[in-house]
């Protein structure tokens, strides 16, 4: 007997029992290669084969095994463009769309997110924003979140002030491109921590850094010590979604509360998460589209999976397009999003997504 | 011997030894080992493994950029010692760049980089490249491959464009072309007629490698 399955883009295909298991222990022994952590045991690949071959167009976590949904995406869900928001392209303003959200969609948090997605871009327009979630404050009744990236490579010429790194490095500029590097990272944390500061004065009670890491090393360092800045100075509680599976050694040296950042998996990343501060992390697993879905499953929950072990906070496993095990589609299949959600709740050890 | 020696050549880039890296060459060199056979066997291999570790988190790119400062000196101080038809050789010429209305570049300029360390003459057209620039430098420099990459789902679209320009332009049948970034898929590279998608900048040298072996 042959079970329908997703492959990593999304394609439509066949496989027999022994062959999604079989992807099941690869997937899973490949994050475990990777990230040097164990690999699932043979009752979670057991459990999770369960799900994979589960036909129906949707799966559920079973009763009592709800968890709540942060999300980075807020009322673009509903009115941001398709393409590049992922959204429903509906003609509604900001805050109506987060009604629908949370009355019709059951969302457990609204919000805002300023579509030039970086904290630099938002600076120009915070009045703006601050408007935006006064009304989505008066209007909803779920934790209203802030959200934006912090993406180091806007500080790059020509959109910033800084040289390209990368460019730098190519030259044979290893060393002036690292204190470039170092530069746009403080830069960064400025932006991310007045931005927040902004927000506060309107009553907002998360702010999310997402995508942390997205330009490397020092791009987590900035996030990292923004949520310390955030912490201290605010009553806001901080959530930090990461961006890749591991963090991109642009710099190499940077480091965080003594642990070097370049190179770290998720297990290790939520500890220096939480001595940042941070309330919520949010770790990424990269969907490969070559390989099937029950192979990337297996991945994202094999590495949740250890960072849920060793975590002391909440996790909620980034899942969407082209992460957490989902197909790299703009519109990812229903079966697809529910069988890796329920994988990695139920066996990731998710505690919300 | 000979695998001795090639595995020495290969350390040579993944453990940065700039010091013994002349010494190591020169006894391969003594040993009987042709020039063409240490770079593509010895040092290319090693540069291949560096770009595989950056990939995995276990090698950082200063470490990269060092490992490809010290290919190219090595393969300088070799071509020294080739026989002049391999001196020759049509070097391969590939033309990169970020789709117009993309910024994203990481990807990109590693890829650049270990192409470059591979014999590849690489040029780049940066990032945001309007498709035009891409087929107008295609032209100019008669190039080989035409490489693209995008990081959105909106501008991967931009890639078709390019297929359709350099059928415009008549140089389609000339090129071969790669396409790669987060959203970019090898279904959609066979959707829209590009010779070979890469998942990341190891693979993207494999492609380009294997095109060349065609």
């Amino acid at each position: 007997m042959e079970y329908n399955q997703r492959m990593g883009d999304g394609r439509l295909v066949s496989m027999t029992k022994d062959a999604i298991r079989e992807d099941i222990e690869a997937g899973a022994a490949d994050a475990a290669d990777r990230a040097k952590i164990p690999t699932l045991s043979d009752d979670d690949m057991e459990r999770l084969l369960d799900i994979m071959i589960t036909q129906g167009k949707t799966v559920s976590v079973d009763v009592g095994n709800e968890v709540v949904m942060t999300t980075d995406m807020g009322h673009s869900v509903i009115n941001g463009n398709y393409s590049e928001c992922g959204g429903s392209g509906v003609s509604v303003g900001i805050t109506a769309a987060n009604q629908i959200i949370e009355r019709c969609m059951g969302a457990d948090s609204v919000g805002v997110q300023w579509y030039d997605y970086t904290y630099k871009s938002i600076k120009a327009v915070i009045t703006q924003q601050q408007q935006e979630l006064e009304s989505i404050l008066l209007n909803t009744t779920c934790p209203c979140c802030f959200g934006s990236m912090p993406n180091l490579g806007a500080y790059y010429k020509p959109d910033g002030p800084f040289e390209n790194v990368g460019d730098m490095m190519a030259e044979g500029k290893i060393t002036e491109g690292m204190e470039v590097y170092e530069q746009a990272a403080e830069a960064a944390i400025e932006d991310v921590f007045w931005v927040t500061q902004q927000v506060d004065k309107i009553g907002i009670d998360n702010i999310n850094i997402d995508t942390a890491g997205a330009a490397g090393d020092g791009d987590l360092l900035a996030s990292l010590k923004s949520a310390e800045l955030i912490k201290k100075n605010t009553g806001i509680s901080v959530e930090m979604g990461m961006a890749n599976e591991f963090v991109l050694g642009i710099h190499g040296g940077m480091e965080y509360a003594g642990e070097r950042l370049a190179g770290m998996y998720a297990h290790k990343l939520v500890k220096v998460a939480e001595k940042a501060g941070v309330d919520i992390f949010g770790p990424v697993c990269n969907t490969n589209t070559r390989m099937s879905t029950p192979w990337n499953v297996a991945r994202a929950v094999t590495f949740l999976k250890e960072c849920s072990r060793v975590s002391t906070i909440p996790l909620h496993a980034n899942m969407g397009m082209g992460v957490g095990g989902i197909p790299m589609v703009e519109n990812p299949s229903l079966d697809a999003v529910t069988k890796a959600s329920k994988a990695m709740v139920e066996i990731g050890g998710a505690d919300g997504i | 011997m000979k695998q001795d020696s090639l595995e020495k050549i290969k350390l040579i880039v993944l453990e940065n030894n700039t010091a013994g890296a002349e010494e190591i060459l020169s006894d391969a060199l003594e040993c009987g080992l042709e020039p063409v056979d240490i770079i593509e066997n010895g040092l290319s291999l090693g540069m291949k493994q560096v770009g595989d570790l950056f990939e995995r988190g276990d090698l950082f790119l200063p470490q990269v950029m060092m490992a490809a400062a010290l290919m190219t000196k090595c393969v300088d101080f070799l071509k020294d010692k080739m026989p002049e038809e391999e001196k020759d050789k049509k070097t391969i010429k590939v033309v990169i760049g970020t789709v117009e209305g993309d910024v994203h570049d990481i990807g990109k300029n590693i890829v650049k980089v270990l192409l470059s360390v591979n014999g590849f003459e690489v040029h780049d057209v940066g990032r945001d490249a309007l498709t035009k620039k891409f087929i107008d430098k295609a032209i100019e420099i008669d190039a080989d491959i035409v490489a693209s990459s995008a990081l959105m789902t909106g501008t991967m679209l931009v890639m078709e464009d390019i297929e359709a320009a350099l059928k415009e332009a008549g140089i389609r049948d000339k090129v071969k072309t790669i396409i790669g970034g987060a959203p970019v898929t090898e279904y959609y590279a066979d959707k829209i007629g590009a010779n070979a998608y890469a998942e990341n900048a190891s693979e993207a040298v494999n492609e380009a490698m294997n095109m060349i072996a065609k």
